[in-house]
């Protein structure tokens, strides 16, 4: 297929925002930094437009292409070729994300109007966009490395955004280099699959695995894969870079780190599904991790006074079920799962933002809001609506994709299915926690704080009607994005119109449709959830603050001593490298190079005296060199 | 005979070697080249006398005359070098001045 | 018998020598080297040279050495680390061996002008050849000679500002 067939909206998809960042750097940013925004909303605009426009074929058809465009690094006849990858998994997860970081994007224009980086956060922002589009349409593991590491780089830049305040330079360091380990293993996974498969595109490596070549590399890939997931997906262990990273602007912390960012690493796995489903183990290991991640969150979220902090762990547990889901051979139910989080989770996020904004603050804390409801009624109906979502009541979108999982984990049995309703419970009941404290509880004055909350502008409340709206409805979408699933993991020839069909995905298991159990299950945990919550927030309002201070805090603090675990390995770490550059590179390296020179120097000045210009020393010398002359010349 | 003059014309020339060589004061290193000198002239005198060579004596005389003129120069310039303030020894004579 | 008196002018030539080097004062090595060049000259007498010998012994010895010892004298003696020299005193010691060495040669010249010669004789015609080598084979060579024996009599013209 050559360039010229690939669709115009491929090529908007990637040329609206680079050229939107491009004139926003170039032109907008000198002359008027505060309109930065019309270029880049512009931009996304078509950017949706887009990948509505590319998904309908695949999801109608099952028509979907895999070109390579440019070859990049070339040896002899090896090298690595950019290419596009429009199919299934790539198109379900690109549309939620350019609806929902649309819509985010229009939020931030009015939550950072005022700030002084008002122009640079758009510019990073849009490329963190620009970066999620690149690795959600990537034909090849290289060109899926080069986007994931850009996504980090936008996470750094963007946690780190209010950089005179130290707690955000730590965050966006921990954040960064917490990815930067997942991205090692990932690099291994990318060498070993460059080594063993000769290859890194997809479409051959399915090819291959399904006619079964190197199935004995599998595993060692799987579990580097399954790594570089764990961080960037905030698993444990490496999950704790989320909470902290919850220090940059609300907007960033709504797009990536609820609906894009963080599902990047359940993205890479959905694209190397046909690797992991062939190891036999595997799936039970991202299972097994995604339910104890799912559940150890929620228990810290249930505990924690910052909201945005309580959302972070709230997003962690979702990811959980999302591993969880894939872990029991649900790609599909995982995909959808992460559809509907992006919806809910966003909306979440950007009411806490219009929360902590009308306090003027960067976040806002559960001690210093209470009843606002009636002062923010549009947050307020938002909050609920996602909540709802989130909590996985009938009708909400929330409710399908979670059911779904408690399904699998049903059927699965054995542990999970008693994990599957502990989170349901665990869900509902630290969101509405949230939920009670904030909007409903005794009112600002009576606690005594000065603050007077208004509800946000129009700019801010718009987006999150929508975003809720979503949440609310998006629920009957969970066939189409199932059936996306199945154009995706076909060697697909690259060619047009590729190959369409309903083959089975490795590994994915029918289950019926609907289960009325599961369902009384899930909403009757939801509810006894939800009861608690108000009983503990509401009617016995002390609760909240009696159980604090002592060991219970201090355990929860940690994160279950977790945080202690990874402060001891990064001291370890760090006292190695002091040993490393202080010891061995200064005081030996450099004291034998600087050896070699003192020791020059010495041996220069011993000599020096045979260049002291002394008469004397001359006429020996020459005294000396006539004899030896005379002597050769006599002999 | 050839003997005798051989070794104290060697003897001679190792001398005034070593008196240029090892003495520090500038006129004893124009002393020991005066040594030398006279030295080689024995035993050119020696050589030309045994085999009739005229031309050798009349060499020895032009070295003669050369020493000599070299030894008043020589006088000269240290004399010279005394009124400098770089002292009468060669040690401090290490670096070329004006 | 010239043997002896060559041996006898080379021994004491090597001694004086000797003392010439390591003796601390300056002025007792230029009166050394004085004395060295008055056997070397004995030599060419005994060795059949009387020409150059004998100008050995007057330019030489006698012009240039002098004018040595006494720059060395009016320069201070050149005792700088040897005060006890500044009177320039020669050994007593070494002044006997000198005499007594010229006493033994002027005798053993004295007693070869009888039957035994003690100088060999010059080969005949040796000096009429000497004379015509200098002038013809090595005109050139005596004449510049001649003008740089000129040119340095000009080093010791003094300077403007030296007195």
């Amino acid at each position: 297929m050559t360039p010229a067939q690939i669709p115009l909206e491929a090529w908007l998809l990637f040329a609206a925002p680079v050229s939107a960042i491009l004139f926003g750097f170039f032109v907008m940013r000198p002359l008027a930094p505060e309109k930065t925004h019309w270029p880049i909303l512009l931009s996304c605009v078509i950017v949706t437009i887009a990948s509505f426009r590319l998904a309908l074929p695949v999801l109608m058809t099952g028509q979907s292409f895999d070109k390579n465009i440019w070859q990049w690094a070339v040896a002899g006849d090896w090298g690595v070729a950019f290419g596009l990858r429009v199919d299934g998994p790539g198109m379900a997860v690109l549309t939620m994300v350019a609806f929902v970081g649309s819509l985010i994007h229009f939020y931030a224009a009015s939550y950072m109007k005022g700030d002084p980086g008002f122009s640079r956060f758009f510019l990073v922002f849009h490329l963190f966009f620009l970066a999620m589009i690149g690795l959600l349409t990537s034909n090849n593991y290289v060109q899926l490395y080069l986007f994931w590491e850009l996504v980090g780089l936008a996470s750094y830049l963007l946690v780190g955004f209010w950089f005179h305040k130290e707690s955000a330079r730590k965050a966006a360091l921990k954040a960064f280099l917490t990815n930067r380990v997942g991205d090692f293993g990932f690099l291994l996974a990318l060498l070993f699959i460059l080594s063993i498969f000769k290859t890194s595109h997809f479409n051959q490596i399915y090819f291959l695995v399904d006619k079964g070549f190197h199935l004995e590399a599998l595993p060692v890939i799987g579990v580097l894969l399954l790594w570089a997931a764990c961080a960037k997906s905030a698993q444990f262990p490496l999950y704790f870079w989320l909470p902290d990273a919850m220090e940059g602007p609300t907007p960033t912390s709504a797009l990536m780190h609820a609906a894009t960012m963080v599902t990047a690493g359940v993205f890479l796995l959905v694209r190397s599904w046909p690797l992991i489903s062939a190891v036999e183990w595997l799936p039970h290991l991202i299972a097994a991790i995604g339910a104890f991640t799912a559940v150890g969150a929620a228990l810290i979220a249930c505990t924690k006074k910052d909201l945005k902090r309580i959302l972070a762990y709230s997003t962690v547990s979702h990811l959980g079920l999302m591993m969880l889901a894939l872990g029991l051979n649900q790609v599909g139910t995982a995909v959808f799962h992460l559809f509907t989080h992006g919806f809910f989770k966003a909306t979440l996020f950007l009411c806490a933002g219009n929360i902590a904004h009308a306090l003027h603050q960067s976040t806002a804390n559960v001690d210093e809001v209470g009843g606002f409801r009636k002062a923010m009624p549009w947050t307020y109906a938002c909050f609920l609506l996602a909540a709802l979502s989130l909590a996985g009541v009938w009708p909400f979108a929330g409710f399908f994709s979670k059911d779904a999982i408690l399904d699998a984990a049903w059927h699965h049995g054995g542990v999970y299915a008693f994990v599957g309703p502990l989170i349901s419970t665990l869900s509902a009941f630290y969101i509405f926690r949230m939920f009670f404290l904030t909007f409903h509880g005794s009112r600002q004055e009576q606690k005594g704080l000065s603050a007077h909350p208004h509800e946000a502008g129009f700019g801010q409340v718009a987006p999150v009607l929508l975003l809720a709206i979503g949440a609310l409805v998006v629920g009957p979408l969970r066939h189409g994005v199932t059936r996306l699933m199945f154009f995706g993991f076909q060697g697909l020839p690259t060619g047009w119109p590729g190959v369409s069909g309903t083959l089975n995905l490795p590994g994915e298991v029918f289950l019926p449709e609907f289960n009325w159990a599961v369902f009384a299950l899930g909403t009757g945990m939801a509810a006894l959830g939800a009861a608690g919550a108000y009983y503990l927030t509401m009617v016995d309002a002390g609760w909240d603050w009696r159980w604090r201070g002592g060991t219970v805090e201090r355990v929860f603090e940690s994160d279950f001593g977790w945080k202690k675990v990874v402060d001891a390995v990064v001291r370890g770490v760090v006292g190695f490298a002091r040993f490393v550059g202080g010891v061995l590179d200064k005081t030996w390296w450099d004291g034998l190079i600087e050896g070699g020179a003192s020791s020059a120097r010495a041996l220069s000045e011993r000599l020096s005296f045979l260049s002291a210009g002394r008469l004397n020393d001359s006429l020996w010398w020459m005294a000396a060199g006539a004899a030896l002359l005379l002597g050769r010349a006599l002999r | 005979m050839n003997l005798v003059v051989w070794c104290v014309t060697g003897l001679l020339f190792a001398a005034g070697l070593a008196m240029t060589v090892l003495r520090r004061q500038l006129l004893a290193m124009l002393l020991g080249i005066e040594l030398m000198v006279a030295a080689v002239n024995v035993a050119l005198v020696h050589q030309a006398c045994l085999l009739s060579d005229a031309q050798a004596l009349a060499a020895v005389l032009l070295i003669l005359a050369i020493a000599a003129a070299e030894a008043v120069v020589g006088l000269s310039l240290i004399l010279r070098a005394f009124r400098s303030d770089r002292g009468i020894e060669a040690g401090g004579f290490t670096e070329l001045h004006g | 018998m010239t043997l002896w008196a060559v041996a006898l002018a080379g021994a004491v030539a090597v001694v004086f020598a000797g003392v010439m080097l390591f003796h601390r004062s300056l002025y007792v090595s230029a009166v050394c080297l004085l004395v060295v060049l008055l056997q070397t000259g004995v030599i060419f007498l005994l060795r059949g040279a009387p020409l150059l010998g004998l100008i050995q012994v007057m330019v030489y010895a006698g012009a240039v050495m002098v004018l040595v010892v006494v720059t060395i004298m009016a320069s201070g003696g050149g005792a700088g680390d040897a005060p006890r020299f500044a009177d320039f005193s020669f050994p007593r010691w070494l002044a006997f061996l000198g005499l007594a060495a010229a006493l033994l040669e002027g005798a053993l010249t004295l007693r070869g002008l009888g039957s035994a010669p003690v100088m060999v004789a010059a080969a005949p015609g040796l000096s009429a050849a000497f004379g015509q080598a200098l002038f013809t084979s090595y005109a050139l060579a005596t004449e510049a000679v001649t003008l740089l024996m000129f040119l340095a009599s000009l080093a010791i013209a003094p300077d403007r500002e030296a007195v």
